[in-house]
C-alpha cells in the first residue's frame, strides 16, 4: 500500500468507521445545501414564470407601419415584413405576437371597427380575454361585449356586416392605427405614442367615436351574413371591435393586405435596446412601442421578488456556514487527543490540516450531492404546487451547489482545524 | 561511550512551580532506565521534554549529539519520528483504525507505509489474529501490545513508555515487560517512567524525582554500572538546593516507596 492508499483509508476510516459524527456534519451540509439549491432554482424559476404570468397579460411591444407607409399605400406590414420583424424580437428572447388588421364595417348602418386576426395567435397572446363561446373561426365572429349588448347579439345569432370602401378611403390606415392604438391604450401603451396616434385619428376621420361605432348613421343593412361565435369580454377597447379571421376580412373586404398592427409580448431582457434596434431600420418602415406599464410593473415585481429571494438566500448561506462550522468544529473538537496523538507521532500541522480538511470537503460533497438533489425535489414540489407547472433540473447551478457545500465545509472546519493543528502533543501525554 | 541523550541542568518551571528542577543526567545508547516518583513528581514533564513534545524552561537536552533547543517544531517531530517511539499509558490508538491502521498510521508519518511489516510488528507483541481489530475490540492489554508495535514500527533508538503497564493486570504487566526485555537485548535504549517499583526494577537503573528534583539513582544491574562508569558516565544530578536533593557526584540509594506500599512495608 502507498502513502496516498494509507492516506485514503485514514480518510473512509475516518468517514465510515464514524457514522454518527459523519452523519451530523453530513446532515448540517445536506440541509444548507437543500436549502441553497432550492432557493437558487425558485430564484431562477420564479421570475421566468413571473415574466410569462405577466406577458399573459397582453402585449408588451406594438409595432405600426410608420405614418409615410400609411398614407403611402396603406398596405400595411406585409407578411415578409411580419416575419423579418419577428424574427428580430425572437433573436433577443422569447416571443409571442398575433396580428390584426383592421377595417371599418358596418352592421345595421351602423359603423364598427373590425379586426382581422389568427385566433390562435390573438388566444395565445391574450390569456386574460374573458370568452364566452368560441374563437372566430372562418364565418364566424367574435364580438365585443359593448357591441353585443348595443346590438342584442349572443352566442349562435347571426350578424350581417357590410363593408364599404368609402369607409376606409380617407382613413383606412389612421383609423386602423386609432384602433389599434385604442385597442392597447387600456392595456398601457406608452402614453407619448398613443397620443399623438389619437389624436391623428380623431384629426383624420373627424367622427368622434363611442363604443367603437361611429355616431354617423347612414341606413345601409346589406352585407355578409356571419355567424357570432363568442363574445369577448376584456373591460378594455377590445369590447367595441368585432374580430374576424383574416380571410373572412379579405372575403369581405375584397381587398388582401398587411396588418396594422403587430403586437408583442417580447421576453428580451432590454426593451428599449430592442425597440431602438427595430426603429433604427427606417428601411423596414415600421415603428416599435413599448407598453410601458406592462413592462415597468412586471420588472418592478421581478426585481422585488428577486432581491427578497437573494436575501433569503444570503441568509440562509450564513445561517449554513455557522451551522457546519459548528458542527464540523464539534467534530475537530472530539478529535484533539487523535490529533496530539498524530503530532507525537511525528505529523507536521499541514499534514493533519490536509487530512481534517479533505475530509471536510469529503462531507460538504456528500451532504452536497444527497442535499442537492433533495432541494431539486422541494424546488420541483413548490413549483408544481405554486405555479403547477415542472422545473428543469439546471446542471451548473447543481454543480456549484454541491462545489458550495464542499467549500462551505471546508472554510467552516479552518478555524477548529487551525485551532487543533496548534495542538501541544503533550497534551496527550500530560495526564498523570 | 556516547551518550544517545544528555540533560544539562535542565528545568520546566510553571509560574512558581518547578514541574523539573535543574537535572542533569545522561543516558548511554542501549540502556534501560527508569524514572520513578509519586504522581506530581514531574516524571512525565521530563518525559515530554526528552520526546521533543516540551522544551525546558530552562537548560539543554542533547539528543543523539543534537540540542533540541536550537531545532524548530518541524524538525522537533523529524526527531520524534526518526528516533524516538512512544508508548502511552492510556494507549491513545486512533479509535476508528483498526490495529495494523495504527501500526501503519506512525510508518505514514515516517516515510513509507508497508502493510506486511506492521503485520510482522503485531506478530512480534503477539497479535497478528487480532490485526484487524478496532482498538474496541481489544482488551486493555491487547491495545497497550498494539501502542509497542506501533512505537517499534520504525525501529526507534529510544522508546520512551509513560506507565506503560498502568492499566494493566498483571497477567499483560507480564507479556509487555518481557516485550521490554527483548528491546532491551536487541539494543534498544528504553526510558520508563513510572510509579509502580516493579515495572521499574526490571530496568538496569533507576532515578528517582519528588516535586521534579532529584532524589536519588540506584541501579538494578551492577555490571551496566560498571559499564557505564567505565565509560565515562557520571551519576545523574541537580543543582536544586532541597533537602535530600541528589547534587553531587556520588548516587543516593531510595528504597522504593511504592514497593513497600505494594509489599506492606516488608
Amino acid at each position: 500500500m502507498t502513502n496516498t492508499g494509507m492516506f485514503f483509508r485514514m480518510l473512509f476510516s475516518a468517514v465510515f468507521r464514524r457514522r454518527s459524527r459523519a452523519m451530523m456534519a453530513v446532515v448540517a451540509s445536506l440541509v444548507g445545501a437543500a436549502t441553497l439549491f432550492c432557493l437558487a432554482m425558485i430564484c431562477i424559476a420564479v421570475p421566468q414564470q413571473m415574466n410569462e404570468e405577466m406577458r399573459a397579460y397582453g402585449a408588451n411591444l406594438i409595432v405600426t407601419p410608420t405614418s409615410s407607409t400609411t398614407s403611402a399605400d396603406k398596405a400595411g406590414i406585409d407578411e415578409a415584413m411580419v416575419e423579418h420583424t419577428t424574427e428580430m424580437v425572437a433573436a433577443k428572447g422569447s416571443e409571442k405576437h398575433a396580428t390584426y388588421r383592421y377595417e371599418n364595417v358596418r352592421v345595421n348602418a351602423a359603423p364598427y371597427v373590425m379586426a382581422g386576426v389568427d385566433a390562435a395567435q390573438v388566444k395565445n397572446l391574450n390569456h386574460h380575454w374573458v370568452i364566452d363561446g368560441s374563437w372566430p373561426s372562418d364565418g364566424k365572429v367574435l364580438i365585443g361585449r359593448d357591441i353585443a349588448d348595443a346590438i342584442g347579439l349572443k352566442v349562435g345569432s347571426r350578424i350581417t356586416i357590410g363593408y364599404r370602401a368609402s369607409d376606409n378611403a380617407s382613413s383606412s390606415s389612421s383609423s386602423s392605427s386609432s384602433s389599434a392604438t385604442s385597442s392597447s391604450n387600456d392595456t398601457n401603451t406608452d402614453a407619448d405614442a398613443n397620443g399623438s396616434t389619437s389624436s391623428q385619428s380623431q384629426s383624420s376621420s373627424g367622427q368622434p367615436t363611442q363604443d367603437g361605432r361611429v355616431s354617423s348613421d347612414i341606413m345601409d343593412t346589406s352585407g355578409t351574413e356571419f355567424r357570432v361565435a363568442g363574445i369577448v369580454d376584456t373591460g378594455g377597447s377590445e369590447d367595441s371591435i368585432i374580430y374576424a379571421t383574416n380571410a373572412d376580412v379579405n372575403k369581405l373586404t375584397g381587398v388582401t393586405r398587411g396588418v396594422d398592427v403587430i403586437e408583442y409580448s417580447a421576453g428580451a431582457n432590454d426593451l428599449n435596446a430592442l425597440v431602438q434596434s427595430i426603429n433604427d431600420m427606417t428601411s423596414m418602415h415600421v415603428k416599435a412601442q413599448q407598453v410601458t406599464k406592462i413592462t415597468a410593473s412586471d420588472t418592478r415585481i421581478i426585481t422585488m421578488l428577486q432581491t427578497l429571494f437573494w436575501i433569503v438566500s444570503l441568509v440562509v448561506l450564513v445561517l449554513t456556514l455557522v451551522g457546519v462550522g459548528t458542527t464540523i468544529s464539534s467534530i475537530v473538537s472530539q478529535r484533539r487527543n487523535e490529533i496530539g496523538l498524530r503530532k507525537a507521532l511525528g505529523a507536521s500541522s499541514v499534514a493533519i490540516g490536509t487530512e481534517f480538511y479533505v475530509e471536510s470537503a469529503m462531507y460538504g460533497l456528500i451532504g452536497g450531492l444527497v442535499g442537492t438533489a433533495i432541494g431539486y425535489g422541494l424546488a420541483q414540489w413548490l413549483c408544481v404546487a405554486v405555479f403547477e407547472r415542472s422545473i428543469g433540473f439546471n446542471w451548473w447551478l447543481g454543480v456549484a451547489s454541491v462545489l458550495l457545500a464542499a467549500v462551505v465545509a471546508v472554510v467552516a472546519s479552518i478555524p477548529p482545524v487551525h485551532r487543533a493543528t496548534r495542538i501541544d502533543p503533550a497534551v496527550v501525554l500530560r495526564e498523570e | 561511550m556516547d551518550m544517545l541523550l544528555e540533560l544539562d541542568h535542565i528545568s520546566k518551571i510553571y509560574g512558581d512551580l518547578h514541574a523539573v528542577d535543574d537535572l542533569s543526567l545522561t543516558v548511554p545508547a542501549g540502556q534501560w532506565l527508569a524514572i520513578v516518583g509519586s504522581s506530581g513528581s514531574g516524571k512525565t514533564t521530563l518525559m515530554n521534554m526528552i520526546g521533543c513534545m516540551d522544551t525546558p524552561s530552562r537548560g539543554s537536552v542533547k539528543l543523539e549529539g543534537r540540542k533540541l533547543e536550537d531545532l524548530n517544531a518541524g524538525q522537533l517531530a523529524d526527531v520524534r519520528k526518526n528516533l524516538i517511539g512512544l508508548v502511552f499509558q492510556k494507549f491513545y490508538l486512533v479509535p476508528h483504525l483498526t490495529a495494523v491502521e495504527n501500526v501503519m498510521v506512525a510508518q505514514y508519518y515516517h516515510s513509507v507505509v508497508d502493510e506486511k511489516q506492521a503485520l510482522e510488528a503485531l506478530d512480534r507483541v503477539g497479535l497478528k489474529d487480532r490485526a484487524h481489530h478496532l482498538p474496541s475490540q481489544l482488551s486493555g492489554g491487547e491495545q497497550q501490545r498494539v501502542c509497542i508495535a506501533r512505537a517499534l514500527i520504525n525501529d526507534p533508538k529510544l522508546i520512551l513508555a509513560d506507565e506503560p503497564t498502568g492499566n494493566l493486570d498483571e497477567k499483560n504487566e507480564k507479556i509487555v515487560l518481557d516485550l521490554f526485555r527483548q528491546l532491551h537485548e536487541q539494543g534498544t535504549t528504553i526510558i520508563v517512567v513510572t510509579h509502580d517499583a516493579l515495572v521499574a526494577s526490571c530496568a538496569e537503573r533507576e532515578i528517582m524525582l519528588n516535586h521534579g528534583v532529584l532524589v536519588g539513582e540506584k541501579w538494578n544491574d551492577e555490571a551496566a554500572r560498571a559499564a557505564y562508569e567505565a565509560a565515562g558516565g557520571r551519576p545523574a544530578s541537580t543543582g536544586a538546593a532541597v533537602e535530600g536533593a541528589q547534587t553531587g557526584e556520588t548516587a543516593i540509594g531510595f528504597a522504593d516507596p511504592t514497593k513497600a506500599a505494594k509489599t506492606g512495608g516488608e
